[in-house]
Protein backbone atom coordinates (compact mmCIF):
# COMPACT_ATOMS: atom_id res chain seq x y z
CA UNK A 1 0.00 0.00 0.00
CA UNK A 2 2.94 2.53 1.03
CA UNK A 3 4.44 1.04 -2.20
CA UNK A 4 1.51 1.80 -4.14
CA UNK A 5 0.99 5.91 -2.68
CA UNK A 6 4.73 6.24 -3.15
CA UNK A 7 4.10 4.96 -6.83
CA UNK A 8 1.23 7.33 -7.75
CA UNK A 9 3.29 10.34 -5.91
CA UNK A 10 6.43 9.25 -8.21
CA UNK A 11 4.33 9.72 -11.33
CA UNK A 12 2.67 12.98 -9.99
CA UNK A 13 6.16 14.56 -9.69
CA UNK A 14 7.40 13.44 -13.27
CA UNK A 15 4.48 14.57 -14.58
CA UNK A 16 4.87 18.29 -13.29
CA UNK A 17 8.38 18.22 -14.57
CA UNK A 18 7.14 17.43 -18.09
CA UNK A 19 4.80 20.18 -17.92
CA UNK A 20 7.59 22.57 -17.67
CA UNK A 21 8.11 21.46 -21.44
CA UNK A 22 4.72 21.86 -23.10
CA UNK A 23 6.90 22.01 -26.42
CA UNK A 24 7.42 18.70 -25.83
CA UNK A 25 4.09 17.24 -25.31
CA UNK A 26 3.11 18.91 -29.06
CA UNK A 27 5.98 17.64 -30.48
CA UNK A 28 5.68 14.26 -28.96
CA UNK A 29 1.95 13.78 -30.82
CA UNK A 30 3.04 14.91 -33.96
CA UNK A 31 6.10 11.96 -33.86
CA UNK A 32 3.75 9.57 -32.38
CA UNK A 33 0.87 10.25 -35.16
CA UNK A 34 3.98 10.38 -38.06
CA UNK A 35 5.26 6.83 -36.30
CA UNK A 36 1.28 5.06 -36.76
CA UNK A 37 1.91 6.12 -40.19
CA UNK A 38 5.04 4.85 -40.99
CA UNK A 39 4.09 1.52 -39.53
CA UNK A 40 1.03 0.92 -41.27
CA UNK A 41 2.12 2.14 -44.15
CA UNK A 42 5.29 -0.81 -43.85
CA UNK A 43 3.02 -3.39 -43.51
CA UNK A 44 0.94 -2.49 -46.21
CA UNK A 45 4.15 -2.96 -48.47
CA UNK A 46 4.05 -6.31 -47.77
CA UNK A 47 0.91 -7.49 -48.07
CA UNK A 48 0.77 -5.58 -51.55
CA UNK A 49 2.88 -8.93 -52.54
CA UNK A 50 1.56 -11.35 -50.25
CA UNK A 51 -1.47 -12.15 -48.22
CA UNK A 52 -0.37 -13.33 -45.37
CA UNK A 53 3.18 -13.04 -43.01
CA UNK A 54 4.18 -16.27 -40.91
CA UNK A 55 0.00 -16.87 -41.52
CA UNK A 56 -1.49 -14.04 -40.27
CA UNK A 57 -3.28 -12.13 -42.38
CA UNK A 58 -2.98 -8.10 -42.62
CA UNK A 59 -5.58 -7.56 -39.79
CA UNK A 60 -3.92 -9.96 -37.41
CA UNK A 61 -0.42 -8.40 -38.24
CA UNK A 62 -1.91 -5.13 -37.46
CA UNK A 63 -2.86 -6.54 -34.11
CA UNK A 64 1.16 -7.36 -33.86
CA UNK A 65 1.96 -3.64 -34.67
CA UNK A 66 -0.64 -2.06 -32.46
CA UNK A 67 0.88 -3.98 -29.49
CA UNK A 68 4.02 -3.40 -30.59
CA UNK A 69 3.61 0.85 -30.42
CA UNK A 70 1.72 0.08 -27.87
CA UNK A 71 4.59 -1.77 -25.29
CA UNK A 72 7.26 0.46 -27.21
CA UNK A 73 5.21 3.22 -25.52
CA UNK A 74 5.23 1.33 -22.43
CA UNK A 75 8.84 1.21 -22.90
CA UNK A 76 9.47 4.61 -23.46
CA UNK A 77 7.20 5.60 -20.89
CA UNK A 78 8.63 3.91 -17.59
CA UNK A 79 11.86 2.09 -18.57
CA UNK A 80 14.05 3.84 -20.52
CA UNK A 81 13.89 6.67 -18.07
CA UNK A 82 14.98 4.99 -14.99
CA UNK A 83 17.12 2.57 -16.66
CA UNK A 84 19.62 5.72 -18.41
CA UNK A 85 19.18 6.90 -14.95
CA UNK A 86 20.62 3.50 -13.13
CA UNK A 87 23.43 3.79 -15.51
CA UNK A 88 24.10 7.53 -14.85
CA UNK A 89 24.30 6.95 -10.96
CA UNK A 90 26.51 3.85 -11.10
CA UNK A 91 28.72 6.12 -13.14
CA UNK A 92 28.59 9.10 -10.93
CA UNK A 93 28.15 6.95 -7.66
CA UNK A 94 24.62 8.97 -6.85
CA UNK A 95 22.85 5.77 -6.34
CA UNK A 96 24.22 5.86 -2.86
CA UNK A 97 21.02 7.78 -2.01
CA UNK A 98 19.40 4.92 -3.43
CA UNK A 99 20.19 2.31 -1.59
CA UNK A 100 19.69 4.62 1.81
CA UNK A 101 16.34 4.92 1.33
CA UNK A 102 14.63 2.77 3.52
CA UNK A 103 12.48 1.23 0.34
CA UNK A 104 13.42 -1.61 -1.81
CA UNK A 105 16.22 -0.39 -3.84
CA UNK A 106 15.38 -1.93 -6.75
CA UNK A 107 11.30 -0.64 -6.60
CA UNK A 108 12.87 2.90 -6.27
CA UNK A 109 15.46 2.46 -8.90
CA UNK A 110 13.32 1.20 -11.68
CA UNK A 111 10.22 3.27 -11.03
CA UNK A 112 11.51 6.65 -9.83
CA UNK A 113 11.21 8.36 -13.37
CA UNK A 114 8.80 8.04 -16.16
CA UNK A 115 8.08 10.16 -19.28
CA UNK A 116 4.21 10.60 -19.11
CA UNK A 117 3.77 12.32 -22.48
CA UNK A 118 5.20 8.78 -23.85
CA UNK A 119 1.83 7.05 -22.91
CA UNK A 120 0.68 8.75 -26.66
CA UNK A 121 2.10 5.78 -28.01
CA UNK A 122 0.06 3.69 -25.38
CA UNK A 123 -2.59 5.52 -27.10
CA UNK A 124 -2.43 5.27 -30.64
CA UNK A 125 -1.23 1.44 -30.11
CA UNK A 126 -4.30 0.76 -28.26
CA UNK A 127 -5.92 2.15 -30.86
CA UNK A 128 -4.53 0.69 -33.97
CA UNK A 129 -5.50 -2.97 -32.21
CA UNK A 130 -9.44 -1.65 -31.98
CA UNK A 131 -9.41 -0.55 -35.23
CA UNK A 132 -8.09 -4.33 -36.56
CA UNK A 133 -10.26 -5.65 -34.15
CA UNK A 134 -13.01 -3.99 -35.52
CA UNK A 135 -11.73 -4.23 -39.44
CA UNK A 136 -12.35 -8.19 -38.57
CA UNK A 137 -15.63 -7.95 -37.16
CA UNK A 138 -14.42 -9.71 -34.55
CA UNK A 139 -15.54 -9.41 -30.53
CA UNK A 140 -12.87 -11.56 -28.50
CA UNK A 141 -15.10 -13.22 -25.72
CA UNK A 142 -14.60 -13.33 -21.99
CA UNK A 143 -12.12 -16.04 -22.12
CA UNK A 144 -10.00 -14.69 -24.56
CA UNK A 145 -9.91 -11.40 -22.58
CA UNK A 146 -9.08 -13.23 -20.26
CA UNK A 147 -5.86 -14.66 -21.27
CA UNK A 148 -5.05 -11.74 -23.33
CA UNK A 149 -4.87 -10.02 -19.94
CA UNK A 150 -2.81 -12.56 -18.30
CA UNK A 151 -0.78 -12.86 -21.15
CA UNK A 152 -0.04 -8.80 -21.84
CA UNK A 153 0.83 -8.79 -17.78
CA UNK A 154 3.63 -11.41 -18.16
CA UNK A 155 4.27 -9.59 -21.40
CA UNK A 156 5.12 -6.49 -19.20
CA UNK A 157 6.85 -8.48 -16.45
CA UNK A 158 8.94 -9.85 -19.38
CA UNK A 159 10.21 -6.57 -20.99
CA UNK A 160 10.68 -5.34 -17.24
CA UNK A 161 13.05 -7.81 -16.62
CA UNK A 162 14.57 -7.35 -19.30
CA UNK A 163 15.49 -4.02 -19.17
CA UNK A 164 16.57 -4.51 -15.36
CA UNK A 165 18.78 -6.74 -16.57
CA UNK A 166 20.78 -4.83 -18.77
CA UNK A 167 20.10 -1.52 -16.26
CA UNK A 168 22.29 -3.88 -13.78
CA UNK A 169 24.92 -4.93 -15.96
CA UNK A 170 26.30 -1.26 -15.60
CA UNK A 171 27.54 -2.20 -12.44
CA UNK A 172 30.58 -3.99 -14.36
CA UNK A 173 30.50 -2.04 -17.94
CA UNK A 174 30.20 1.02 -18.05
CA UNK A 175 29.38 1.67 -21.68
CA UNK A 176 25.76 -0.01 -21.22
CA UNK A 177 23.93 2.46 -23.79
CA UNK A 178 24.99 0.29 -26.94
CA UNK A 179 23.44 -2.83 -25.36
CA UNK A 180 20.02 -0.76 -25.14
CA UNK A 181 20.59 -0.20 -28.80
CA UNK A 182 21.08 -3.63 -29.37
CA UNK A 183 17.98 -4.29 -27.80
CA UNK A 184 16.06 -1.96 -30.03
CA UNK A 185 17.30 -3.75 -32.58
CA UNK A 186 16.25 -7.23 -31.51
CA UNK A 187 12.86 -5.21 -30.80
CA UNK A 188 12.31 -4.57 -34.06
CA UNK A 189 11.16 -8.26 -34.90
CA UNK A 190 8.20 -7.96 -32.39
CA UNK A 191 6.83 -5.80 -35.25
CA UNK A 192 5.85 -9.35 -37.35
CA UNK A 193 4.19 -12.70 -36.01
CA UNK A 194 7.38 -14.79 -34.57
CA UNK A 195 5.94 -17.89 -37.25
CA UNK A 196 7.83 -15.18 -40.29
CA UNK A 197 11.27 -16.22 -38.98
CA UNK A 198 12.75 -19.61 -39.78
CA UNK A 199 14.53 -22.60 -38.05
CA UNK A 200 16.99 -21.53 -34.99
CA UNK A 201 15.97 -17.42 -34.93
CA UNK A 202 12.64 -18.19 -33.89
CA UNK A 203 13.57 -20.65 -31.17
CA UNK A 204 15.87 -17.94 -30.11
CA UNK A 205 13.12 -15.22 -30.47
CA UNK A 206 11.44 -17.22 -28.12
CA UNK A 207 13.49 -18.76 -25.39
CA UNK A 208 16.65 -16.99 -25.70
CA UNK A 209 15.50 -13.44 -26.34
CA UNK A 210 11.39 -14.13 -25.92
CA UNK A 211 10.44 -11.22 -28.21
CA UNK A 212 7.53 -13.99 -29.08
CA UNK A 213 6.31 -13.40 -26.01
CA UNK A 214 6.15 -9.50 -25.93
CA UNK A 215 3.68 -9.42 -29.34
CA UNK A 216 2.81 -12.49 -30.84
CA UNK A 217 1.66 -14.33 -27.93
CA UNK A 218 -0.53 -11.73 -26.41
CA UNK A 219 -2.16 -11.24 -30.20
CA UNK A 220 -2.62 -14.76 -30.33
CA UNK A 221 -4.60 -14.82 -26.82
CA UNK A 222 -7.12 -11.36 -28.01
CA UNK A 223 -7.82 -13.50 -30.88
CA UNK A 224 -8.39 -16.15 -29.42
CA UNK A 225 -5.92 -19.02 -30.58
CA UNK A 226 -4.11 -19.49 -27.13
CA UNK A 227 -3.23 -22.95 -25.89
CA UNK A 228 -2.43 -24.02 -22.44
CA UNK A 229 1.01 -24.57 -23.33
CA UNK A 230 1.90 -21.18 -24.59
CA UNK A 231 -0.44 -19.89 -21.14
CA UNK A 232 1.62 -21.96 -18.88
CA UNK A 233 5.13 -21.43 -20.95
CA UNK A 234 4.59 -17.82 -20.77
CA UNK A 235 4.22 -17.40 -16.70
CA UNK A 236 7.13 -19.91 -15.94
CA UNK A 237 9.01 -17.68 -18.78
CA UNK A 238 7.89 -13.52 -16.62
CA UNK A 239 8.42 -15.52 -13.19
CA UNK A 240 12.04 -17.01 -14.20
CA UNK A 241 12.55 -13.88 -15.62
CA UNK A 242 11.26 -11.55 -13.28
CA UNK A 243 13.29 -13.10 -10.43
CA UNK A 244 16.28 -13.33 -12.43
CA UNK A 245 16.28 -9.75 -12.48
CA UNK A 246 15.70 -9.20 -9.18
CA UNK A 247 18.23 -11.39 -7.62
CA UNK A 248 21.08 -9.94 -10.33
CA UNK A 249 20.41 -6.69 -9.17
CA UNK A 250 20.59 -7.85 -5.34
CA UNK A 251 23.71 -9.47 -6.32
CA UNK A 252 24.99 -6.09 -8.25
CA UNK A 253 24.19 -4.02 -5.14
CA UNK A 254 26.34 -6.39 -2.82
CA UNK A 255 28.95 -6.10 -4.74
CA UNK A 256 28.77 -2.46 -5.41
CA UNK A 257 31.32 -0.23 -3.97
CA UNK A 258 30.42 3.19 -3.99
CA UNK A 259 32.43 5.38 -7.47
CA UNK A 260 32.01 8.44 -4.46
CA UNK A 261 33.13 7.81 -1.58
CA UNK B 1 44.61 20.37 -44.95
CA UNK B 2 45.56 16.59 -45.56
CA UNK B 3 47.92 17.24 -42.57
CA UNK B 4 45.19 18.43 -40.45
CA UNK B 5 42.96 15.43 -41.54
CA UNK B 6 45.67 12.89 -40.50
CA UNK B 7 45.70 14.37 -37.30
CA UNK B 8 41.99 14.37 -36.83
CA UNK B 9 41.99 10.58 -38.03
CA UNK B 10 44.89 9.77 -35.60
CA UNK B 11 42.81 11.29 -33.14
CA UNK B 12 39.60 9.72 -33.53
CA UNK B 13 41.22 6.27 -34.19
CA UNK B 14 42.42 6.55 -30.48
CA UNK B 15 38.90 7.27 -30.21
CA UNK B 16 37.32 4.18 -31.44
CA UNK B 17 40.37 1.97 -30.42
CA UNK B 18 39.29 2.80 -26.53
CA UNK B 19 35.78 1.62 -27.54
CA UNK B 20 36.26 -1.56 -29.32
CA UNK B 21 33.76 -3.22 -27.47
CA UNK B 22 30.99 -0.68 -28.28
CA UNK B 23 32.02 -1.22 -31.91
CA UNK B 24 31.43 -4.89 -31.34
CA UNK B 25 27.70 -4.07 -30.34
CA UNK B 26 26.99 -1.54 -32.88
CA UNK B 27 27.99 -3.99 -35.31
CA UNK B 28 25.06 -5.85 -34.44
CA UNK B 29 22.98 -3.02 -34.89
CA UNK B 30 22.99 -4.02 -38.50
CA UNK B 31 20.68 -7.11 -37.55
CA UNK B 32 17.90 -4.49 -38.42
CA UNK B 33 18.80 -5.03 -42.32
CA UNK B 34 19.10 -8.83 -41.51
CA UNK B 35 16.05 -9.07 -39.76
CA UNK B 36 14.03 -7.48 -42.91
CA UNK B 37 16.18 -9.76 -45.04
CA UNK B 38 14.57 -12.47 -43.57
CA UNK B 39 10.88 -11.23 -43.96
CA UNK B 40 11.54 -10.93 -47.32
CA UNK B 41 13.10 -14.06 -47.71
CA UNK B 42 9.98 -15.79 -46.19
CA UNK B 43 7.94 -13.93 -48.37
CA UNK B 44 9.90 -15.30 -51.39
CA UNK B 45 10.01 -18.84 -50.37
CA UNK B 46 6.93 -20.24 -52.48
CA UNK B 47 8.59 -18.00 -55.57
CA UNK B 48 10.11 -14.50 -56.82
CA UNK B 49 8.36 -11.26 -54.94
CA UNK B 50 8.08 -7.96 -57.72
CA UNK B 51 10.76 -9.93 -60.07
CA UNK B 52 13.09 -10.41 -56.61
CA UNK B 53 14.41 -13.90 -56.15
CA UNK B 54 15.49 -15.60 -52.61
CA UNK B 55 18.86 -15.03 -53.93
CA UNK B 56 18.50 -11.34 -55.16
CA UNK B 57 17.24 -10.28 -51.47
CA UNK B 58 20.05 -11.53 -49.78
CA UNK B 59 22.50 -10.27 -52.50
CA UNK B 60 20.21 -6.43 -52.22
CA UNK B 61 20.45 -6.45 -48.31
CA UNK B 62 24.22 -7.86 -48.24
CA UNK B 63 25.42 -4.99 -50.20
CA UNK B 64 22.78 -2.85 -48.06
CA UNK B 65 24.74 -3.51 -44.72
CA UNK B 66 28.26 -2.00 -46.60
CA UNK B 67 26.54 1.09 -47.83
CA UNK B 68 24.64 1.26 -44.68
CA UNK B 69 27.37 1.48 -43.18
CA UNK B 70 29.89 3.32 -45.61
CA UNK B 71 26.69 6.30 -45.87
CA UNK B 72 26.14 6.02 -41.45
CA UNK B 73 26.30 9.53 -40.08
CA UNK B 74 25.66 10.77 -36.19
CA UNK B 75 26.86 14.22 -36.69
CA UNK B 76 23.85 15.36 -35.57
CA UNK B 77 23.95 14.06 -32.04
CA UNK B 78 27.34 15.24 -31.70
CA UNK B 79 26.68 18.40 -33.18
CA UNK B 80 23.59 18.87 -30.78
CA UNK B 81 25.14 18.26 -27.66
CA UNK B 82 28.13 20.40 -28.46
CA UNK B 83 26.02 22.90 -29.20
CA UNK B 84 23.74 22.54 -25.94
CA UNK B 85 26.21 22.21 -23.80
CA UNK B 86 28.95 25.24 -25.35
CA UNK B 87 31.96 22.68 -26.24
CA UNK B 88 31.19 23.96 -29.56
CA UNK B 89 32.92 27.55 -28.82
CA UNK B 90 36.62 26.36 -28.29
CA UNK B 91 35.86 24.34 -31.91
CA UNK B 92 34.43 27.76 -33.94
CA UNK B 93 37.29 29.67 -32.91
CA UNK B 94 40.07 27.17 -34.48
CA UNK B 95 41.37 27.86 -37.59
CA UNK B 96 39.68 24.90 -39.34
CA UNK B 97 35.59 24.61 -40.07
CA UNK B 98 34.14 22.05 -37.30
CA UNK B 99 32.88 20.16 -40.12
CA UNK B 100 36.17 18.44 -40.72
CA UNK B 101 36.44 17.32 -37.75
CA UNK B 102 32.97 15.65 -37.82
CA UNK B 103 34.01 14.38 -40.93
CA UNK B 104 37.47 12.61 -40.11
CA UNK B 105 35.54 11.10 -36.67
CA UNK B 106 32.80 9.62 -39.62
CA UNK B 107 35.93 8.18 -41.82
CA UNK B 108 37.62 7.04 -39.46
CA UNK B 109 34.85 5.21 -37.20
CA UNK B 110 34.00 3.54 -40.94
CA UNK B 111 37.64 2.65 -41.39
CA UNK B 112 37.74 0.32 -37.99
CA UNK B 113 34.83 -1.24 -38.84
CA UNK B 114 34.79 -2.18 -42.04
CA UNK B 115 37.20 -4.71 -41.87
CA UNK B 116 34.78 -6.92 -39.73
CA UNK B 117 31.85 -6.40 -42.10
CA UNK B 118 33.51 -7.02 -45.16
CA UNK B 119 34.69 -11.07 -44.11
CA UNK B 120 31.03 -11.17 -43.32
CA UNK B 121 29.16 -9.85 -46.26
CA UNK B 122 31.60 -11.47 -48.63
CA UNK B 123 30.99 -15.15 -46.45
CA UNK B 124 27.36 -14.25 -46.77
CA UNK B 125 27.73 -14.40 -50.80
CA UNK B 126 29.87 -17.42 -50.63
CA UNK B 127 26.92 -19.19 -48.66
CA UNK B 128 24.18 -18.00 -50.95
CA UNK B 129 25.17 -19.18 -54.48
CA UNK B 130 21.94 -17.78 -56.25
CA UNK B 131 23.13 -14.15 -54.60
CA UNK B 132 24.58 -12.35 -58.24
CA UNK B 133 26.18 -9.35 -58.67
CA UNK B 134 26.44 -7.42 -61.36
CA UNK B 135 30.33 -7.29 -61.94
CA UNK B 136 31.33 -4.93 -64.94
CA UNK B 137 33.57 -1.76 -65.13
CA UNK B 138 30.59 0.53 -65.78
CA UNK B 139 28.33 -0.68 -63.00
CA UNK B 140 31.56 -0.95 -60.39
CA UNK B 141 32.69 2.66 -61.52
CA UNK B 142 28.79 3.89 -61.02
CA UNK B 143 28.48 2.28 -57.90
CA UNK B 144 31.26 3.56 -56.22
CA UNK B 145 30.00 7.02 -57.10
CA UNK B 146 27.12 6.31 -55.88
CA UNK B 147 28.38 5.42 -52.94
CA UNK B 148 30.24 8.78 -52.30
CA UNK B 149 26.93 10.65 -53.50
CA UNK B 150 24.96 8.52 -50.96
CA UNK B 151 27.43 9.25 -48.18
CA UNK B 152 27.34 12.99 -48.77
CA UNK B 153 23.81 13.28 -49.07
CA UNK B 154 23.32 11.03 -45.94
CA UNK B 155 25.98 13.17 -44.26
CA UNK B 156 25.12 16.57 -45.24
CA UNK B 157 21.19 15.71 -44.57
CA UNK B 158 22.17 14.41 -40.68
CA UNK B 159 24.85 17.69 -40.34
CA UNK B 160 21.71 20.05 -41.12
CA UNK B 161 19.33 18.31 -38.76
CA UNK B 162 22.42 19.17 -35.86
CA UNK B 163 22.84 22.92 -37.34
CA UNK B 164 19.01 23.11 -36.74
CA UNK B 165 20.21 22.63 -32.82
CA UNK B 166 21.30 26.26 -32.80
CA UNK B 167 17.70 27.37 -33.13
CA UNK B 168 15.70 24.48 -31.82
CA UNK B 169 15.79 22.13 -28.63
CA UNK B 170 13.98 19.36 -30.86
CA UNK B 171 16.72 17.72 -32.77
CA UNK B 172 15.49 14.73 -31.19
CA UNK B 173 12.32 14.38 -32.70
CA UNK B 174 13.99 15.78 -36.05
CA UNK B 175 16.30 12.70 -35.80
CA UNK B 176 13.15 10.28 -35.63
CA UNK B 177 11.43 11.65 -38.01
CA UNK B 178 14.59 11.43 -40.10
CA UNK B 179 15.02 7.96 -39.44
CA UNK B 180 11.00 7.02 -39.91
CA UNK B 181 11.66 8.50 -43.72
CA UNK B 182 14.79 6.49 -44.28
CA UNK B 183 13.49 3.29 -42.72
CA UNK B 184 10.56 3.28 -45.61
CA UNK B 185 12.13 5.17 -48.36
CA UNK B 186 15.20 4.64 -48.57
CA UNK B 187 15.19 0.94 -48.86
CA UNK B 188 16.14 -0.56 -45.16
CA UNK B 189 12.60 -2.04 -45.27
CA UNK B 190 12.00 -3.25 -48.52
CA UNK B 191 13.67 -2.83 -51.46
CA UNK B 192 12.18 0.61 -53.48
CA UNK B 193 10.66 -1.90 -56.44
CA UNK B 194 8.21 -3.13 -53.35
CA UNK B 195 6.87 -0.24 -53.60
CA UNK B 196 3.43 0.53 -55.93
CA UNK B 197 4.86 2.14 -59.41
CA UNK B 198 3.16 5.68 -58.42
CA UNK B 199 5.36 5.53 -55.22
CA UNK B 200 8.42 4.86 -56.87
CA UNK B 201 7.97 7.75 -59.35
CA UNK B 202 8.13 9.89 -56.20
CA UNK B 203 10.77 8.51 -55.13
CA UNK B 204 13.03 9.41 -57.86
CA UNK B 205 12.81 12.66 -57.41
CA UNK B 206 12.79 12.59 -53.31
CA UNK B 207 16.71 12.17 -51.72
CA UNK B 208 16.10 9.36 -49.90
CA UNK B 209 16.43 6.86 -52.45
CA UNK B 210 19.56 7.82 -53.23
CA UNK B 211 21.18 7.23 -49.45
CA UNK B 212 20.74 3.48 -50.14
CA UNK B 213 18.68 1.76 -52.55
CA UNK B 214 20.01 3.55 -55.89
CA UNK B 215 23.80 2.02 -55.17
CA UNK B 216 21.96 -1.35 -54.33
CA UNK B 217 20.02 -1.75 -57.34
CA UNK B 218 23.14 -0.33 -59.40
CA UNK B 219 25.44 -3.35 -57.64
CA UNK B 220 22.61 -5.85 -58.50
CA UNK B 221 22.76 -4.44 -62.09
CA UNK B 222 19.34 -3.19 -61.83
CA UNK B 223 19.11 -0.26 -62.68
CA UNK B 224 21.12 0.43 -65.96
CA UNK B 225 21.75 2.84 -68.76
CA UNK B 226 19.41 5.69 -69.13
CA UNK B 227 17.67 5.52 -65.95
CA UNK B 228 21.31 5.51 -64.02
CA UNK B 229 22.53 8.14 -65.81
CA UNK B 230 19.11 9.93 -64.70
CA UNK B 231 19.48 8.72 -60.75
CA UNK B 232 23.31 10.14 -60.67
CA UNK B 233 22.00 13.66 -61.82
CA UNK B 234 19.58 13.59 -59.24
CA UNK B 235 21.54 12.34 -56.33
CA UNK B 236 24.74 14.55 -56.92
CA UNK B 237 21.51 17.74 -57.24
CA UNK B 238 20.76 16.37 -53.78
CA UNK B 239 24.14 16.40 -52.68
CA UNK B 240 24.54 20.23 -54.43
CA UNK B 241 21.48 21.12 -52.68
CA UNK B 242 22.25 19.98 -49.05
CA UNK B 243 26.04 21.34 -49.61
CA UNK B 244 24.64 24.94 -50.43
CA UNK B 245 22.02 24.90 -47.63
CA UNK B 246 24.22 23.64 -44.86
CA UNK B 247 26.84 26.51 -45.78
CA UNK B 248 24.28 28.58 -45.50
CA UNK B 249 22.27 27.12 -42.29
CA UNK B 250 25.61 27.27 -40.65
CA UNK B 251 26.82 31.01 -41.27
CA UNK B 252 23.25 32.31 -39.76
CA UNK B 253 23.60 29.77 -36.84
CA UNK B 254 26.33 30.60 -36.11
CA UNK B 255 26.33 34.28 -36.31
CA UNK B 256 23.17 33.79 -33.91
CA UNK B 257 25.07 31.74 -31.43
CA UNK B 258 25.60 32.92 -28.32
CA UNK B 259 27.64 29.70 -26.40
CA UNK B 260 24.71 28.52 -22.78
CA UNK B 261 27.32 27.09 -20.71
CA UNK B 262 31.11 28.34 -21.72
Amino acid sequence: MRYLRLLVLFWKASFLVELEYRANFVVRILVGVFWVGVTILSTTVFFTHTNNIGGWDFNEVLVITGLFTLMGGIIQALLQPNVSKIIEMVRLGTLDFVLTKPVNSLFLASLRYSQPFSAVDVLSGSAIVVVALSRMGYIPDGLAVLEFVVMFAMSVLIVYSIWMVMATLSFWFVKVGNLSELFNTVWDTARFPVSTFNGVLRIVLTVVIPIAFITTFPAQAVLGRMDEATLGGAMAMGAILFGFSVWFWRYAVRSYSSASS
Amino acid sequence: MIRKYLAFFRACWAISLEYRAEGFVWMLTNLLSIIMMLVWLSLSSAGPVAGFTSGDFVAYYMVGLIVRHMTGAWTSFDLDTSIREGTLSPQLVRPIHPVHWYVAANWSEKATRLGILLPLVALAFVLTPSAHLDVTPVSVGAFLLSLVGAWLVSFLSDYMIGILSFWTSQTAAFNQVMWGLKLVLSGILAPIQMFPPAVQVVLDWLPFRYMLAFSNEIALGQTQGERLLFGLVVQWAWVAFFFLLTRLMWKLGTRSYSAVGA
